[in-house]
């Protein structure tokens, strides 16, 4: 039996590793993929967390893969309308406030 | 009412008319104003014939200081009346003749339209009901004789001359202003009338004179009378301010007529009849010695000048004189009387003369002469070419040397019995005064009659041929001011002034200034008085056709030698000089020592303050710069600062965001915890 907290150790790697993108990627995609990361950083938390008493845990989970579809989808629009206005999907360039 | 206000206001509307037409159109500006003082003379005299004793008054409120209020209104009585028809018809007259005379002059409807102004002034004083009005008036005739002096401004000589009158005038006004100040002060009201009975009811206790209003020591009184009479002095050419009217001559002849001669050189006197009531018995004394004294300078100055109009203006200071010693010897009526009588004279000589220098001019013009066409010297003969100016100057000589059947005799006759009488009452150093007036007679006489041969008899001095009179402009102006020369129509018994209807119908005592009782000039000495002044005429007559009878040529040559009495004469007892020397030299002294501490004290003083006054704004300028614009500058560039740092939240850097929101979301955490 694995202990649990390993789960957690993966998970948190997991969430850093989705911020790290999220923070350091300049492309949008890449940001979005991070977002994925971390969602699925806490999904793996609620699984881990989750007990045959109080299934919580599991209803989290789809939930948030719900949302998480339901996210890319939208962001991926975004990010869609975001290159034909801008041209590019670069996140430093779409600035519309000027110094 | 209605026809006097009528009468004040014609002259105002003719110089509004003569100042606002263009040069081109002054002619008819000219008839415009003889048209229009016509009528003015014609109700002047309308009201002469029903006023009798009655007085008219009225007056409206003009504005209030406080709770004074200040009053303008009018006043007519009979000595009113007859000055605003012997004012209106002079003026009526001098306009006239004027428009011949002044046909050439380029300042035609200039001089119309001051001519104009002149007259409503005079009318004004002569009809104002109260001392401020009276005093208003008096300076606008100041104003336009300035202006009628100074007709001719291009000439120095002119200018200078209109320049003196206006300032020795301002010396006398300086009295009139003491003097009103004094009235205010101690009867709270400026009206004639109101002075009048205000005055009847004060009285002098104890060396204070009070009204109802106020008491002042008694020497206010005198000063108050003498303030008034120095205001006289001024206007009319009294010692020792009579040294601007011979100047004066500088303007048109015609004005020399109507203000230098008639009308408002006698404004004094009229002023002193107004105020008769407030004159004490110092200011009477003084008033008649200095009457005198002027009536017997004027007299002596006249007899050697050599300008035709300058004998004119010395005679008219003597008759002026004669009318102040009339005011201070108590006979104000006698003094008004000559006023009127003297007023036709000698506007009938003034306009002669002026006949007789136009003449002058048009020989000069004809036959290329550079002459001066007033020279007496240069005249002679003119009597068989100018025969009406010759018979109105004869007219006017004669009443101004007093001869009997003209109406100077009658004039001078009750100032001279008046004098007399006074001098009988007062006695010791009084009996000067009548002495000085009756050897005024002698020399007014010498010099009228030294006149008349110069001008118009004996061989011409120059070719006179080819002169002419001119036509009735000049004609008519003096034949009507000849006839009112005669004595006839001033009394029906040309021998005696007590028929004449002036006098009689003139209200006789005025005088209520208490503890004091003026002398009423009775008839005592009547007879006497008459054949001395006619023996005086007949030995000044004399005595000037034994030095002037035509044939002799002395005193001829302008180089010639002159002896004292003749030099005294010719510069006006050196009073020119005098003042040059004396008062004029003070002032020119003051002046310039205060324009040395102008420059060396004040502008100094002026200058360092300026200086301060620069070095301390540069200082400010630094604080300025430094302080005041530096805080502002820091709080500019600490916002600026702020701004900058806070601007990159909102900057679009999406990621910056999420950092920002994690670090706060960290820091939170910890807080918490």
């Amino acid at each position: 039996m694995i202990p649990v907290e390993h789960f957690y150790y993966i998970s948190a790697v997991l969430f850093s590793v989705g911020l790290a993108v999220v923070l350091t990627r300049k492309n949008a995609i890449m940001v979005l993929i991070g977002i994925e990361l971390m969602l699925n950083a806490s999904n793996l938390n609620f699984l881990a967390s989750n007990t045959s008493e109080d299934p919580e845990g599991q209803f989290f989970a789809l939930f948030v893969i719900v949302v998480a579809a339901a996210e890319a989808a939208v962001g991926l629009a975004i990010i869609l309308k975001v290159y034909k206005y801008f041209k590019t999907i670069d996140l430093d360039k779409i600035a519309e406030i000027k110094d | 009412m209605f026809i006097v206000i009528f009468i004040l206001i014609i002259p105002l509307f003719s110089f509004v008319i003569n100042a606002l037409l263009s040069s081109g159109k002054a002619t008819f500006g000219s008839y415009c104003s003889v048209a229009l003082l016509l009528l003015s003379t014609l109700g002047a005299i309308h009201v002469l014939f029903f006023i009798e004793t009655k007085v008219l008054t009225s007056q409206v409120d003009w504005f209030s200081v406080g709770d004074q209020s200040f009053k303008v209104g009018l006043l007519v009585d009979f000595q009113g009346a007859v000055m605003l028809a012997v004012v209106s018809l002079i003026s009526l007259l001098v306009h006239l003749y004027s428009i011949v005379y002044m046909a050439q002059d380029s300042g035609y409807g200039r001089y119309f339209a001051t001519l104009s102004l002149f007259t409503f002034a005079m009318n004004g004083i002569v009809l104002s009901n109260n001392l401020l009005m009276i005093f208003l008036f008096w300076e606008l005739v100041g104003l336009s004789s300035y202006l009628l002096i100074g007709h001719w401004y291009t000439k120095t000589s002119a200018s200078e001359a209109a320049k003196k009158a206006f300032i020795v005038n301002r010396i006398g006004d300086a009295g009139f202003i003491v003097a009103l100040c004094i009235v205010w002060c101690q009867f709270g009201s400026f009206n004639l009338i109101d002075i009048q009975s205000q005055m009847e009811a004060s009285q002098i206790q104890n060396g204070y004179w009070s009204s109802e209003l106020n008491a002042l020591p008694k020497v206010w009184l005198s000063i108050l009378g003498i303030g008034f009479f120095l205001a006289a002095v001024g206007k009319s050419a009294q010692f020792p301010l009579q040294v601007w009217l011979p100047d004066a001559m500088e303007g048109p002849t015609p004005v020399s007529a109507l203000i230098h001669a008639a009308t408002m050189v006698a404004a004094g006197v009229f002023l002193m009849s107004r105020v008769f009531v407030l004159l004490d018995g110092l200011t009477l004394s003084i008033i008649a010695f200095i009457g005198a004294l002027t009536a017997f300078m004027g007299g002596v100055a006249a007899l050697a000048q050599f300008d035709i109009k300058k004998v004119l203006a010395y005679s008219t200071i003597s008759q002026l004189g004669y009318m102040l010693m009339g005011i201070g010897v108590g006979a104000y009526e006698a003094a008004l009387f000559h006023l009127f009588t003297h007023a036709f004279f000698k506007a009938a000589l003034f306009l002669a003369a002026g006949s007789v220098i136009h003449s002058m001019h048009e020989i000069a013009h004809k036959n290329h002469l550079e002459l001066d066409a007033q020279d007496m010297r240069l005249m002679g003969g003119l009597k068989s070419k100018l025969p009406v100016t010759f018979y109105a100057y004869l007219v006017g000589s004669f009443a101004l040397m007093g001869l009997p059947l003209f109406s100077g005799f009658l004039s001078k006759d009750a100032l001279l019995i008046a004098s007399v009488n006074w001098s009988y009452q007062i006695g010791n150093v009084a009996y000067l005064i009548p002495s000085l007036a009756f050897v005024t007679v002698l020399l007014t006489s010498f010099y009228m009659v030294r006149q008349l041969l110069l001008v118009f008899f004996g061989r011409p001095r120059i070719e006179i041929s080819d002169l002419r009179e001119f036509g009735w402009h000049f004609k008519l102006p003096l034949i009507v001011l000849s006839v009112f020369s005669l004595g006839l129509i001033w009394s029906l018994n040309p021998f005696d002034y007590s028929h004449s209807w002036f006098l009689a119908a003139l209200p006789g005592k005025l005088n209520v200034t208490p503890e004091f009782d003026v002398v009423i000039p009775d008839l005592t000495n009547h007879a006497l008085v008459g054949v001395i002044s006619v023996i005086l005429v007949a030995l000044g007559t004399g005595l000037a056709w034994l030095k002037f009878r035509p044939g002799r040529e002395l005193m001829l040559s302008k180089t010639g030698q002159f002896t004292l009495l003749e030099n005294l004469s010719l510069n006006n007892w050196y009073l020119d000089v005098i003042y040059e020397k004396t008062v004029l030299r003070i002032v020119r002294v003051s002046t310039s020592a205060l324009a040395v501490l102008e420059t060396r004290v004040i502008d100094r003083a002026v200058n360092l303050l300026g200086w301060v006054g620069v070095v301390f704004s540069f200082l400010l300028r630094w604080f300025d710069q430094t302080i005041v614009d530096g805080l502002i500058k820091f709080s500019a560039f600490f916002s600026s600062q702020v701004g900058g740092m806070t601007k990159s939240f909102q900057y679009g850097k999406v990621q910056s965001f999420i950092i920002f929101a994690l670090v706060s979301l960290l820091l939170l955490i910890f807080l918490i915890l």
